[in-house]
């Protein structure tokens, strides 16, 4: 540093004073650079790009030595990010039809998700100032948390196991349920709907469950009525499902958009097109993730963004006075006068500024946006009596005005099974 | 002090600053892991929820056990009845391994009162009828008359169901188990014997989570 210079060769008060500016000048500047270069870090890997997971992929980040597409394949998961990955691959898996890879991943979120998560060291600094909402294990919000127990419950009754399956859809609705959000409290359609068609078909009654679903559905649904004697259940899902984003002025809010999908309905035919079979769409997991009201964390990162602007605030106030402390110091060394109260008043004042720039710069106010990013928009759903064999025909989805959309017109093929057991089909306009 | 150490212990001060607040946004808990620790089953661990967990099936199984060889039909019957195991019907809002009760019911009655009661393998009477068809065709031995049958009946099926109730509030989460068990007389279709137990449990998440 050239002050540092100074001070081997100078002599004299004059030189002595010299050094003095020059360090009072030096030392935030050096600070700054140290606080930027040393808290610079970016965000975690994107585990399905090898990006950043927080927002879009980067492309101008890649180094040399990044790894290659062969590296990526067997990304190494943080812990904090597992759920994530269980909710992804698992939903994939479905999709593929490899459904003992599909249970095995929920099974795994599940577990995770299912407690009551307290005394989490990783959630506690998750609500501290330093420390990233992010940086918490990531269990999902709401609509994301359902539509694990969704998939899994549609596992549990392709295994035969309706009783359990409703175990899942009925804990579904209990995490969309919120006690300050009376208005769309647990309102998934599908959740009650399917809960009492597997009490119908346990000979239970059914006929709350259906209500509450048509209540949830509006006046415009009409739902259709439970038949025991169905013996294919038909699981549809179109559309992409909801993104998440950090607003506000430090990222401190979590908000989602959904981009509406073409495809606004279904259906499939079957034997040549004598057999239609409408698939509407029941419930949308845009809306499911815009009507959840707020978050405890919510007002946690608005407390963490307040500090941040205070602190920021108050860091510029006190550099400022350092900056005219210094000046008043220089003032009185060139009318022969001490100056050395200024100079300890500016560099206190610097100091302070600095801290204060520190800890708002250290301060992590952005919203967790890790999200399970091949959700669906809407979910869809049938029951029809067919005959044991095997059966063939196509899925068609329709837009708002109800005209085919060839492109994504999907062959299907299923078979029936002879035993007593629900056959169940899942159908997908996403691939993956 | 002159101003040179001045502004050295001032370049100190901040420079410890700037390396805490960073310190404080990286960090790995427990790096090392935590190491297995080895429960019994009717403890409560260090991870829990307000589900069904293994104390709870512990607790419930050996109720429904003792209860059960406690009745006339068992306690005092000339021969020892014997029993059919119905799977368990979950009606709760946690989906579980429901044979892990009726399981657990039957492994206790066998093992701590072996020969008041006895089980029928209905799992196995695919096996049993492969392996008596071959018995019958005479590919393999057989120790009695093959064409005899003496595949048993049941007397009564034991089964049960679990009921479950949830509230949600803003002060946390509460769910109430009602674990129902009971034995039908095969015959009459008079339920003999019925017990239950109950368990609540509520819990309130991390903020973080809320």
């Amino acid at each position: 540093m050239s002050g540092g210079a100074a001070v081997r060769h100078g002599s004299g008060r004059g030189a002595r004073a010299q050094v003095c500016r020059g360090a009072i000048v030096g030392a935030p500047l050096f600070a700054a650079i140290a606080l930027f270069a040393g808290c610079a870090y970016g965000p975690p890997p994107d585990l399905r790009t090898g990006a950043g997971l927080n927002g879009a992929p980067r492309a101008s980040a890649v180094a040399p030595n990044a790894p290659t597409a062969a590296d990526q394949r067997v990304p190494a998961v943080p812990e904090r990010d597992r759920v994530l990955v269980d909710y992804r691959a698992g939903v994939s898996a479905l999709r593929a039809g490899n459904f003992d890879e599909a249970r095995a991943y929920f099974d795994d979120a599940i577990v995770r998700i299912g407690g009551i998560i307290t005394n989490d060291a990783e959630a506690a600094r998750a609500r501290t100032l330093f420390t990233a909402e992010s940086n918490k294990p990531f269990i999902g919000e709401p609509y994301e948390r359902v539509m694990a127990y969704y998939y899994r419950g549609i596992l549990y009754w392709r295994d035969g196991q309706p009783d359990n399956a409703r175990a899942c859809f009925r804990s579904g609705q209990v995490i969309d349920s919120d006690p300050e959000q009376k208005n769309y409290d647990a309102d998934y359609v599908l959740l009650d709907y399917l809960d009492g068609l597997a009490s119908a078909k346990l000979q239970a009654d059914g006929s709350d469950a259906w209500a509450r679903a048509q209540a949830h559905a509006g006046a415009q649904v009409a739902l259709p009525a439970y038949n025991p004697a169905a013996n294919v259940l038909f699981f549809a899902e179109y559309g992409y499902g909801p993104r998440k984003y950090a607003a506000g002025q430090h990222g401190e809010m979590l908000r989602f958009h959904t981009e509406d999908s073409p495809t606004r309905s279904a259906r499939l035919v079957l034997e040549d097109g004598r057999k239609i079979i409408p698939l509407p769409a029941y419930d949308d997991l845009g809306y499911q993730a815009t009507t959840r009201g707020g978050r405890v964390m919510d007002h946690i990162l608005g407390n963490k963004a307040y500090f941040k602007t205070g602190a920021n605030i108050a860091g510029d106030a006190a550099l400022a006075g350092a900056v005219i402390a210094n000046d008043q110091a220089r003032r009185r060394e060139r009318q022969g006068k001490d100056g050395d109260d200024a100079n300890l008043t500016a560099v206190g004042l610097g100091i302070l500024g600095i801290i204060g720039k520190i800890a708002s710069a250290a301060t992590r106010t952005e919203a967790d946006t890790r999200q399970w990013n091949n959700l669906p928009q809407r979910l869809s759903f049938a029951a029809l009596k067919l005959p044991p064999g095997e059966h063939a025909g196509r899925l068609e989805f329709m837009d708002r005005d109800g005209n085919v959309l060839e492109s994504r017109t999907q062959s299907v093929r299923f078979s029936v099974g002879a035993d007593d057991r629900d056959t169940v089909v899942f159908l997908s306009e996403l691939k993956r | 002090m002159n101003h040179p150490s001045r502004f050295l212990l001032a370049g100190l001060v901040a420079s410890s600053a700037i390396l805490a607040g960073c310190a404080t946004s990286r960090g790995v808990q427990n790096p090392a892991g935590v190491p297995v620790t080895e429960m019994r089953p009717d403890e409560r661990g260090f991870v829990a929820g307000t589900g069904i967990e293994s104390q709870d099936l512990v607790s419930v199984t050996d109720k429904m056990a003792r209860s059960i060889l406690g009745i006339p039909q068992i306690a005092r019957a000339q021969v020892p009845p014997s029993i059919v195991l119905d799977p368990v019907v979950n009606n709760t809002r946690f989906p579980i391994n429901k044979d892990m009760f009726l399981t657990r019911i039957r492994v206790m009655l066998n093992s701590k009162a072996a020969g008041q009661v006895s089980f029928l393998d209905r799992e196995m009477m695919k096996t049993l009828e492969r392996e008596r068809e071959l018995k019958r065709s005479g590919q393999v031995t057989a120790s009695a008359d093959p064409n005899v049958v003496e595949f048993g009946g049941a007397d009564f099926f034991l089964t049960g169901k679990l009921e479950g109730n949830t509230t949600k509030a803003a002060a946390g989460i509460s769910d109430y188990v009602l674990y129902t068990f009971r034995l039908t007389d095969a015959r009459t279709s008079r339920i003999v014997w019925e017990d239950f137990a109950e368990i609540k449990k509520q819990g309130l998440e991390d903020a973080a989570y809320r």
